[in-house]
């Protein structure tokens, strides 16, 4: 079931189990989200014309005559609830993971670390969760992610485990390369004395600034890697 | 194409909670703190607040199907989005819809018309027919005489009682507690309204569009207090003091209008002309005046003394009367109620053999009604006016009665009389003769010894509850269509739609299921065994505790299937109207 423009002639084979898992958790999602329409509609709310824009759900409105996405307002998206920087339990177990890790052999450091910046980049691509969701428990999540991380490598290595994440450079636009490349360099060094100032800080308030920190380099970071695409 | 199903599948939520005999009531609460309590798909689906048009359209579809037959609107709801599913699956994991981006939404849509178009073509054609050899020859048949065979002792297993029929539905409608009391009421009315010389439908229509007439909602009470009261209630109190007339009989007239002339009614202007005499003005106005209103009072005492010289003590107004109206009838000693409804009137003109006054300077024998008594009656709060018949020999007919029904609140009374009218048009419906069978309606008790001699659908067949009719069905279509690949031969890619449709029934009996988890002591059935897979079917009967209220499936499947198969064939660009498709089989 393969969606790639290229294959025109492509031979149909029955969906390998992966795929199936894929249905079926898209057709779970998708009776969750009927389940949740029905109770909103048996509590008065009403059910629009119109689709929403992101996920296209039909909409509700409640009688404040304001709209409500059930899928994406309710539902965790589908990425959502694997993204440790998002859900303190998956943060959790992966700092479980890290540890067990941290005691096999080195070369195995090196995979783990370049999941770190992956998920954190993979952060920004994720929707906005739901209102009542608790910001306490994701920064705690994020807080407790990259202590452990961090520490046990020194900062040269999270740059090396940076760099093979970077796909290769399209030699394309000369002009804008070394523009990108500055950017990218203002950005590490950032992000480098922020791990630092991590390691030593105190204060709790100052730690998940600095977190924060770490994410938005992380975002530009992204952000440079696609526009050098 | 990804809203229809999603469209359906939001409503079939809202509806599935209250599915089966186990299934809960919803409360619907107005912003003015009215209540709504209901167990009824149709009118749980018209509650909602719905402005997308494909979900407006399929509640419009359930309702019109709910005033034909009275029931099945969940059922309808439930298979109309099974069958969207296996559409949805088939098409998704179809070999030869093609695989670029661009073009797969399209031939996913052309795919899904086309089974939508041979699902329709099947089921207008060859379901009658599977239906009538698959599906009747389990059922038995349910008279119109059982209705007064009520007596006969319920131990005999194939009693094939229309009060257990009405149990069983009431159980789904009202609830376990009150459905045997509630189905025997509901015995007693129709077995009083048969008429004697006509045919059970005829009366059952009767009473179907007299119905608000016949019953009287009283809360505050327990339900056990509902009851029948002979004769009929005028839901008006009376608006002059009634004489101590108990028991004896009094002769009443209708008037449809007014009792005096149009001119002295509020609101009028008055114009009196002086005539040619020049006098002083004010004592030619109030002359005239006075002369006016004179003659104005004394054609009123003729009409009063007309009516007192027929005999008639009660009058029986459409409309309100003025105070002079009221004195004078009060005076004569008459009693006068007003406002009376035009429905309650005409029934009331029926039962007595009256005919109403529209001019009252012609007031004749024919118009006089002869009551055997008329008293007033205080049912919870309120104080009605009870009549009760002679019986009249042109007019063969049984002693009429109406209904009380009592329930603790008024969401609860409305309730009860919705159960009641969706009951009797389910009965009518059963009832119904069809087109295409040589009998009529059916007069004649079926055994059980020879079911499968019967080839033809006749009315008024039963089949026991829980699922078995979507278990038969869907046994039969998955031999058809074995039936059917071998014969023709063909290498099918795609399923028959008979499969689609076989697979899309299975979802009833498991909802039905999926609450009982532990046995019910009251239906008393022998355990039931889903056939998920395809196995050989396991028919097992439901004990004496209910019949079935499924046999008007075997009529309404046919005609509700050309509906719902109409709705999935519109997507987001084209909304058919399938509305025509709804007197296929009957009206």
């Amino acid at each position: 079931m393969a969606m790639n423009g290229a294959d025109e002639d492509f031979e149909w084979e029955p969906p390998t189990e992966a795929e199936m898992k894929v249905i079926q958790a898209r057709r779970e999602r998708q009776d969750k989200i009927s389940k949740l329409m029905g109770d909103y509609l048996l509590k008065g709310y009403k059910m629009l014309g119109e689709c929403c824009d992101v996920c296209g759900t039909i909409l509700l409105q409640n009688k404040q005559q304001k709209n409500y996405c059930v899928s994406c307002q309710e539902l965790d998206s589908d990425i959502d609830k694997d993204n440790p920087a998002l859900n303190a339990q998956a943060a959790l177990s992966q700092v479980r993971e890290r540890q067990l890790a941290a005691q096999s052999p080195a070369p195995s450091q090196v995979p783990e670390l370049s999941r770190v910046p992956s998920s954190i980049q993979a952060s920004v691509s994720v929707p906005q969760p739901r209102p009542e969701h608790c910001e306490g428990a994701a920064a705690g999540g994020r807080a407790s992610l990259l202590p452990p991380a961090v520490p046990s490598t020194s900062a040269p290595a999270s740059t090396t485990a940076l760099a093979p994440t970077q796909p290769p450079v399209c030699p394309q636009s000369t002009a804008l390369q070394p523009v990108l490349q500055e950017a990218e360099e203002a950005v590490l060094t950032k992000l480098r004395w922020a791990t630092t100032q991590l390691q030593s800080s105190p204060s709790l308030e100052a730690s998940i600034q600095l977190c924060s920190l770490i994410a938005s380099c992380a975002n530009s970071l992204r952000s440079l890697k696609e526009l050098s695409q | 194409k990804k809203h229809v199903l999603q469209t359906v599948c939001a409503l079939e939520a809202v509806v599935l909670r209250s599915f089966g005999p186990d299934g809960g009531q919803v409360l619907f609460i107005r912003d003015t703190a009215e209540a709504m309590l209901s167990r009824s798909g149709s009118r749980i689906l018209t509650a909602l607040r719905l402005e997308h048009p494909l979900a407006r359209m399929v509640v419009e579809c359930v309702w019109k199907h709910s005033t034909v037959t009275g029931d099945g609107s969940k059922t309808f709801v439930l298979l109309l989005a099974s069958l969207l599913r296996m559409i949805h699956t088939t098409v998704c994991k179809d070999p030869t819809v093609s695989h670029t981006c661009n073009s797969r939404k399209a031939a996913e849509a052309a795919l899904a018309r086309r089974l939508a178009d041979e699902l329709l073509a099947f089921v207008l054609e060859d379901l009658d027919d599977l239906i009538t050899v698959g599906v009747v020859p389990y059922g038995c048949c349910v008279s119109w005489e059982d209705f007064t065979a009520k007596t006969q002792s319920p131990v005999h297993t194939n009693n094939h009682h229309v009060q257990k029929l009405l149990a069983s539905f009431f159980h789904t409608r009202l609830g376990y507690t009150h459905c045997d009391f509630i189905s025997n009421l509901a015995c007693e009315l129709f077995a009083s309204w048969k008429f004697k010389n006509d045919t059970p439908a005829l009366s059952l229509q009767f009473v179907n569009d007299n119905f608000p007439a016949l019953h009287t909602p009283v809360s505050g009470f327990p339900i056990d207090c509902s009851r029948l009261i002979e004769g009929q209630i005028i839901h008006r109190d009376f608006a002059t003091p009634c004489p101590q007339t108990e028991n004896q009989p009094v002769k009443a007239v209708i008037f449809t209008g007014y009792l005096e002339s149009e001119l002295l009614r509020a609101g009028e202007v008055l114009e009196v002309g002086c005539g040619e005499q020049v006098m002083e003005e004010n004592s030619s106005m109030k002359q005239s005046i006075v002369q006016f209103s004179a003659w104005a009072e004394r054609s009123l005492e003729w009409v009063i003394a007309d009516l007192q010289s027929l005999g008639v003590s009660v009058l029986l107004f459409a409309v309100k009367q003025s105070p002079a109206v009221l004195a004078l009838a009060t005076q004569a000693e008459m009693c006068v109620v007003e406002c009376i409804s035009e429905d309650e009137l005409s029934l009331f003109a029926q039962l007595s053999g009256s005919m109403p006054v529209s001019d009252f300077w012609m007031i004749q024998p024919e118009h006089v009604a002869s009551l055997a008594f008329c008293r007033p009656v205080l049912l919870g709060a309120h104080r009605y006016v009870h009549v009760a018949f002679h019986d009249l020999e042109e007019k063969v007919m049984v002693k009429p009665c109406s209904l009380v029904i009592c329930a603790p609140g008024e969401g609860q009374t409305d309730q009860y009389a919705c159960a009641f009218r969706d009951a009797i048009r389910m009965l009518l419906t059963a009832w119904e003769p069809l087109g295409m069978t040589a009998h009529t309606a059916s007069k004649r008790t079926c055994s059980n010894a020879s079911p499968f001699q019967q080839r033809v659908l006749e009315p008024g067949c039963v089949i026991p509850a829980g699922g078995t009719f979507e278990l038969l069905l869907h046994h039969t279509l998955r031999q058809h269509s074995r039936s059917r690949s071998v014969s023709d031969n063909t290498n099918m890619s795609l399923p028959a739609v008979s499969q689609l449709l076989a697979k899309a029934l299975l979802c009833v009996p498991q909802r039905i299921y999926s609450y009982k988890h532990k046995t019910n002591p009251v239906q008393n059935c022998s355990t039931k065994e889903c056939p998920l897979q395809d196995s050989k079917l396991s028919m097992h009967y439901c004990g004496q505790a209910h019949m079935s209220s499924n046999f008007f499936l075997i009529q309404y499947d046919l005609l509700f299937r050309q509906q719902f198969t109409n709705t999935f064939q519109s997507n987001d660009h084209t909304i058919t109207h399938f509305c025509t498709m709804l007197p296929l089989k009957h009206r």
